[in-house]
């Protein structure tokens, strides 16, 4: 059943995520944070958009031509969720830790499911370089950084993160470049809406 | 397979098209007029006929790198898009887009060098920026590099474009490189050419602007949060990735002139071959991985990469420029080619490539290397294939194209004396830099000793009348171009090609 027919796997998903033997288990080392639950978050995000009403999405399609605003928002969003300040907060706060649960699907999983059927090939091209190049930047990052950035977490996790952020960069480069030269493309599909 | 009339339908520039290609070659030649005069005020400066101090000498080094890569790379972006888009359909917003970010980066370029005192270098290298030592400050450094992210966006939006283009056409990107007819099949003699060598580019070099987009990031960061300590040897890896490729990539857009007007000019068919889609698939791999050519000297490199750089340097240029060479000269032998400027230049662009990359290769040998690469020598390579090789091919399309005013290919007193200049003037000021390798001479240094300005002043005499040339050739095209266009569509078939302009 896909995520498309049934939105309803964004509220199952989400709910699991909120309860506490999960959240707890997800936030317990920074990698699984940040590459397992927010992305999961955003997924969850992602379906729940199919409840939207349409008049609603169509009255804000002149705002989010070719899907560039809705890009922008979530990029912006998911700067904040980058930030190792953000990650620590979320244990410490309970108010930090709702914001996050809202606002990732809200505004990272819902505006990428709107606005990537109206992204042309160039408006998605541009964002999936600038994924890879911003996993491999955090990684670097993470890597490097002198000093434990999450009081919550221990360095070597960080490090572990930094690592794992590298390969994944790498393998959406590597993926994405088989499929431009081997694949099969309808560049149409992605049209300008 | 390319036409053989002079001036097809297909090519004409109305409207919005001609006014975007204008400004991009206007630009451009204004903007080369302008770094040779930078680049023959400091060959002047070392050979002492000029008072340069050291800080103004860096500041120029650096705009004059910068300057001189980013116009080519604009140049040569737009003989890509002129032939391109005559076999897929490519967007007006995004070729104007990438002129417009260009400039936008230029002037952060600019202004980080002539107001904030930058002088870095157009390689930027980690952690020089950071460095300026009471001449600039790590501000200025940032606004330099964001010149850069700036110009890097222009050129993947026009690359991202082309490859949409292009996969509608073709399917995908392999099948545009002509890889299905590696191993046998009949070859589409109607695939072409300019399909081949432009998807080549925007696979090498998207990944090169990726490489650069990771690292002028992180230097920025490293700028505002010195804490964060980059892996230097990282750092230049990444920088010359980039830095490499997109220098090397604008031989690789600008050999697309060559191969669409050399058999309007000779009159006879350029036919695409096995070999011919060989050696852009080979080139393809080994332009990116090529890089590490320029750390053979960092002690520090895994020794496995610098022999990947030693083997690949020898391999990378030779594929495309062998067949293109050979397909050239096949292509002009008993075909009573008529010399106009733009045939002129475009075999002026085969001998500048050919005898440009043999210091490169040379220079690739890591025994050699050790000796010759902080010397002249390597400014004496880049000179070559740039100037005599690169520089031609755009030249080449500009004058083609001025003629299409009258349907006829320039060829006046004045080019045919501006021709020699240019030739014997690079020439010269090329051997100035490749004796002074020879003498071991070492490069970007501000001030020379009195033993050293020999080929300072050969070289200087060199740039003098390369400059002269140039600036005929811009004025020449600027004026030509601001012509009005040919009222008639171009129907000049082969035997027009001798009317002179």
């Amino acid at each position: 059943m896909s995520p498309r027919r049934n939105p309803w796997i964004g509220v199952v998903l989400w709910l699991a995520l909120a309860l506490p033997p999960v959240r707890h288990a997800l936030e317990a080392t920074m990698t699984l944070q940040m590459l397992v639950q927010i992305p999961l978050l955003a997924f969850a995000g992602w379906c729940m958009a199919a409840f939207m009403p349409r008049r609603w999405i169509d009255a804000a399609a002149a705002w989010n031509r070719s899907g560039i605003s809705g890009f922008v928002l979530a990029s912006l969003a998911a700067i904040v969720w980058m930030l190792p300040r953000m990650l620590d907060a979320a244990l410490d706060a309970p108010s930090v830790e709702i914001t996050k649960f809202v606002s990732v699907p809200l505004l990272i999983g819902a505006p990428l499911k709107i606005s990537w059927p109206r992204a042309g090939f160039v408006v998605r091209g541009v964002f999936l370089v600038e994924v890879i190049a911003m996993a491999i930047r955090l990684g670097w990052l993470y890597l490097v950084s002198p000093v434990r950035l999450c009081s919550n977490y221990l360095l070597s996790d960080q490090q572990q993160l930094g690592r794992i952020m590298l390969g994944i960069g790498a393998a959406i480069c590597l993926l994405l470049a088989w499929k431009l030269v081997w694949g099969r493309i309808d560049v149409d599909a992605a049209r300008d809406r | 397979m390319a036409s053989l009339t002079m001036y097809p339908d297909d090519e004409r520039l109305a409207g919005g098209t001609r006014t975007a290609f204008n400004l991009y070659i206007i630009t451009a030649v204004a903007l080369f007029v302008l770094m040779m005069l930078v680049g023959l005020t400091m060959r002047m400066a070392q050979a002492k006929w000029l008072d340069v101090p050291p800080d103004l000498f860096y500041e120029l080094l650096s705009m004059h790198g910068a300057g001189m890569v980013g116009t080519m790379a604009l140049v040569t972006t737009a003989v890509m898009w002129f032939f391109l888009r005559k076999y897929v359909r490519l967007h007006l917003w995004a070729f104007v887009a990438n002129y417009v970010l260009f400039l936008l980066g230029a002037l952060c370029i600019i202004v980080s060098i002539f107001v904030g005192g930058y002088g870095a270098l157009w390689t930027f290298l980690y952690p020089l920026p950071v460095h300026g030592v009471g001449m600039w400050t790590g501000d200025w450094s940032a606004l330099f590099l964001v010149g850069y992210l700036l110009i890097g966006v222009g050129s993947l939006l026009f690359y991202l474009d082309a490859a949409a283009a292009i996969i509608k056409v073709h399917g995908n990107l392999g099948r545009a490189l002509g890889l299905q007819w590696l191993f046998g099949g009949t070859i589409d003699q109607n695939h072409p050419k300019a399909v081949v060598a432009s998807t080549m580019v925007i696979i090498a070099n998207s990944l090169g602007i990726l490489a650069g987009a990771v690292v002028l990031v992180m230097s920025l960061i490293n700028i505002f949060y010195p804490q964060v300590v980059l892996n230097a040897l990282v750092a230049k890896n990444l920088i010359y990735w980039f830095g490499h490729m997109y220098i090397n990539a604008t031989i690789y857009m600008g050999v697309i002139a060559v191969y669409e007007l050399l058999p309007r000019y000779t009159g006879k068919p350029y036919p695409i071959s096995r070999p011919f889609l060989w050696s852009w698939a080979v080139s393809t791999v080994f332009v990116v991985i090529v890089f590490p050519h320029h750390l053979l000297m960092d002690f520090a490199q895994p020794r496995w990469l610098a022999i990947v750089g030693q083997v690949v340097s020898w391999g990378a240029g030779f594929p495309v420029f062998l067949v293109t060479a050979y397909g050239a000269l096949t292509n002009i032998y008993h075909s009573n080619i008529r010399w106009t400027m733009p045939s002129r230049l475009m075999i002026l662009s085969m001998f500048g490539w050919a005898a440009g990359i043999v210091p490169a290769i040379l220079d690739g040998t890591i025994r050699i290397n050790s000796v010759m690469h902080n010397t002249q020598w390597v400014p004496g390579h880049f000179h070559f294939y740039i100037l005599l090789g690169v520089l031609a091919m755009a030249l080449a399309l500009m004058f083609h194209e001025i003629g299409s005013r009258a349907n006829a290919p320039p060829n006046s007193g004045t080019d045919r004396l501006g021709f020699p200049v240019y030739l014997v003037g690079g020439l010269i000021f090329v051997f100035g830099f490749l004796d002074g390798g020879r003498v071991s001479v070492p490069r970007r240094m501000a001030e020379h000793l009195q033993a050293w300005t020999f080929t300072d002043k050969i070289g200087s005499v060199g740039a003098i009348l390369v400059v002269l040339a140039m600036l005929y050739f811009a004025i020449r095209i600027i004026v030509g171009l601001l012509k009005p266009p040919s009222p008639s569509p171009g129907v000049a078939g082969v035997g027009t090609t001798n009317a002179a302009g």
